[in-house]
């Protein structure tokens, strides 16, 4: 079981930058078992509201679980109360959900980041992990990869910082990964959520290394 | 100082946590052989039941008439191959008192699949051959896996002689590696023949087998049960 | 389904359990005589730590299921191309050279076979059923998406209790050619190529370097066949025969069984002319 969850933090990569009204998701699109890359568009973000996103990564199979489980009871939320859990409230459920499971004969080993946009309070980033820990940041990243985007994320957010940088600040996290990870992660999905809704960005593809 | 540390040392391994497993299964050991002709196939097994270095009996044929044209044979646990052919038995009795005829051996087999992934997480230590005539009336010989996959087939061994016999039919039933002969459908006479011979060699090299075969042959007319002596040391 | 709720329609109607003799019913009896779907287990029992002891290979008692394989499929503009190895292997000792690893689940959808026999041969029958069902049900057949999405709820629902297999659905429905990779970690996704089991390393390596989608049916024939092939002769757990499938807009069709050690020699002999 551990073994499989190295290597799913091999291939999953996470990372996303929460600005003043929005927030940019990046996710990685390689899904992997063995050694052998056996998908390469894979897009593991679950749209769960309107302005509300799910980034996972962890055991396979769980992730798809889990993510659709929470989809399929934050909608029907919707349709029982006629509006939407807040991003706030939907991280609490969700953690909730999580440390239950974590306490019975079949945990789900998901770590993931919840990204959403609310009219009234703003974006809003969490982070949790499978042992149902959350924590509301200004950036947050998973897998093997987050080693090597923390310190570039540390040294060039700001909070003031615009969509545009924020897009070119992931590519700076990924042309890094590219170049000091040792496994290949060609592609990224890039979305924003704002007020409006959630936007897909062009997918962003590393820089080729320069020998 | 070093007195102590070894003592405490002494204590841990004293202490430390021993993880043992019940184990419910044995290797009784036993040879089956089964072969399907045109219009006719033929079962066999050896009667040894022993466990390790004992024998203990000479007098167990591992072969289990179900019906007039089908018969099963099973090796392996024999704990487990009572337990399996009771439950077979049972079965096969509700199907006849249910449907009012007998069932075919297509059926049995695909049967016997089902139940032997029913114990998929605790599995039957059974290696498992069904032989008998299929609905055309065509000889037929199924084998099965301990957790139930099962595949139809012209000939194959089980049990602990089979590494042994499997390549020998092979050659000499499945004609493989023999260039330019022509392939022969395989008469009565000849698969007889054919597994006494076999079980006479598994006899003088492996301890499991011995003592005597039990060969049934399964034609339209029924199943006809023949014994033949093997070595019995 | 929803119709079902309001009619109060309940799929478990209970079973009156026949009890044996004196109306003491047996457990691990009763199940085996009236279900194949109850798994017999003792109570507070881990099944992958028990089985362990039965595959240490000093052991007296093996249990040794089959295994190893090489499978691929892959979709192009003519539909999918299921191709297969025929062997299966207990520890070193090859079982069978002769396995059907392409499971015909009806005309419009098949399975492929990799990890344990029993497992996805039992499994696939399940779901077969289940498709059968939905056809009566709905007056349609069911989707290659939602036919691969069962399997993989069903064996999810028995992740770590040391279920293997790794199977690839393909079909065709409305939206044309389906290819799926269910397998029994519970992970399910779909693309254009895939390969299974123990040779698929090899077997990528021919297929990717000769795919395109615009191939014709005669050449995406011959890749899978010739990626099968190399596979067999790479990896020591995969052999026997190569079973071909060509699903189409009007169910599969079984294209060819050819044996690799005449595949050997054919291609040896291609290469010898080219020369």
């Amino acid at each position: 079981m551990t073994s499989t969850l190295d290597i799913s933090k091999y291939n999953t990569v996470i990372s996303l930058i929460c600005g003043k009204d929005f927030v940019v998701t990046a996710a990685d699109t390689a899904t992997a078992r063995s050694i052998v890359s056996m998908k390469h568009d894979t897009d593991k973000m679950f749209k769960l509201g309107g302005n509300l996103m799910m980034l996972v990564s962890g055991e396979s199979g769980d992730t798809v679980q889990f993510a659709e489980y929470m989809e399929k009871n934050i909608q029907l939320y919707k349709m029982r109360n006629g509006y939407e859990l807040s991003p706030d409230a939907a991280a609490n459920f969700i953690r909730k959900n999580l440390a239950d499971y974590l306490r019975s004969q079949t945990p789900y080993q998901v770590n993931l980041l919840l990204a959403g946009c609310d009219k009234q309070t703003g974006p809003a980033l969490y982070f949790m992990d499978y042992l149902a820990s959350m924590n509301k940041c200004p950036f947050a990243a998973h897998g093997y990869g987050a080693f090597f985007s923390y310190s570039i994320l540390d040294r060039n957010y700001r909070e003031d910082i615009t969509e545009a940088e924020a897009v070119e600040l992931l590519k700076k996290c990924i042309d890094e990964i590219q170049l000091r990870f040792i496994v290949n992660l060609p592609s990224y999905t890039v979305r924003v959520i704002n007020k409006d809704g959630i936007k897909d960005l062009p997918n962003i593809s590393p820089k080729r290394i320069q020998v | 100082m070093t007195s102590v540390l070894s003592d405490i040392n002494q204590e841990e391994s004293h202490y430390a946590p021993k993880q043992a497993y019940f184990n419910p299964y044995e290797q009784n050991g036993g040879t089956v052989l089964a072969v399907a002709g045109e219009d006719f196939s033929v079962i066999a097994s050896d009667t040894r039941l022993s466990q390790g270095f004992s024998i203990h009996t000479r007098d167990l044929p591992k072969t289990y008439k179900l019906t007039s044209s089908t018969v099963l044979g099973a090796c392996g646990f024999h704990g487990d191959t009572l337990t399996l052919t009771k439950i077979l038995q049972a079965r096969l009795k509700m199907y006849e008192h249910e449907h009012n005829k007998k069932m075919s051996t297509t059926a049995v087999a695909a049967m016997l699949s089902t139940m032997l992934y029913s114990r998929r997480f605790f599995p039957f230590y059974v290696y498992n051959i069904v032989a008998g005539l299929d609905e055309e009336g065509k000889g037929c010989v199924f084998s099965f896996d301990p957790v139930g996959s099962y595949e139809r087939e012209t000939y194959r061994a089980g049990g602990s002689a089979s590494a042994m016999l499997q390549p020998l039919l092979d050659n000499q039933i499945g004609f493989k590696n023999q260039h330019g002969v022509t392939k022969t459908p395989l008469s009565q006479e000849k698969a007889i023949k054919l597994v006494k011979d076999v079980f006479i060699s598994a006899a003088e090299r492996d301890i499991y087998t011995g003592d005597a075969i039990v060969l049934n042959l399964i034609t339209k007319d029924g199943v006809k049960v023949e014994t033949f002596p093997l070595r019995r040391d | 389904m929803a119709l079902a709720g309001v009619c109060g329609f309940q799929q478990n109607v209970a079973k009156s359990p026949c009890t044996l003799g004196n109306g003491i019913s047996d457990n691990l009896i009763d199940g085996a005589i009236h279900s194949s779907h109850n798994f017999t287990m003792p109570s507070n029992f881990d099944p992958v730590e028990n089985l362990k002891q039965f595959t240490d290979p000093k052991s007296d008692v093996k249990i040794q299921f089959n295994h190893g394989t090489t499978t691929l499929a892959f979709k192009f503009q003519h539909g999918v191309i299921v191709a297969v190895d025929s062997r299966a292997t207990a520890g070193s000792w090859i079982a069978s050279q002769t396995v059907k690893k392409v499971i015909e689940i009806n005309p419009y959808l098949l399975g492929t076979m990799a990890g344990g026999a029993a497992d996805c041969s039992y499994w696939e029958r399940v779901l077969a059923k289940h498709c059968r069902i939905y056809e009566l049900r709905n007056k349609e057949r069911i989707s290659v998406a939602a036919a691969s999405k069962l399997l993989a709820n069903i064996v999810y629902g028995y992740k770590g209790m040391g279920l293997s297999m790794g199977t690839m659905i393909c079909g065709w429905d409305k939206k044309g050619p389906g290819l799926y990779y269910v397998d029994s970690d519970g992970q399910r996704m779909t693309n254009p190529i895939f390969s299974v089991g123990s040779g698929s390393l090899y077997a990528y390596g021919v297929l990717d370097s000769g795919y395109k989608w615009e191939l014709t049916v005669d050449e995406a024939i011959d890749l899978g066949r010739r990626a099968i092939y190399h596979a067999t002769h790479r990896d020591a757990y995969s052999g026997g025969v190569v079973n071909l499938y060509h699903m189409k807009e009007t169910g599969w069709e079984f294209i060819s069984q050819t044996d690799v050690l005449d595949l050997h020699y054919k291609y040896q002999e291609e290469k010898q002319a080219r020369r």
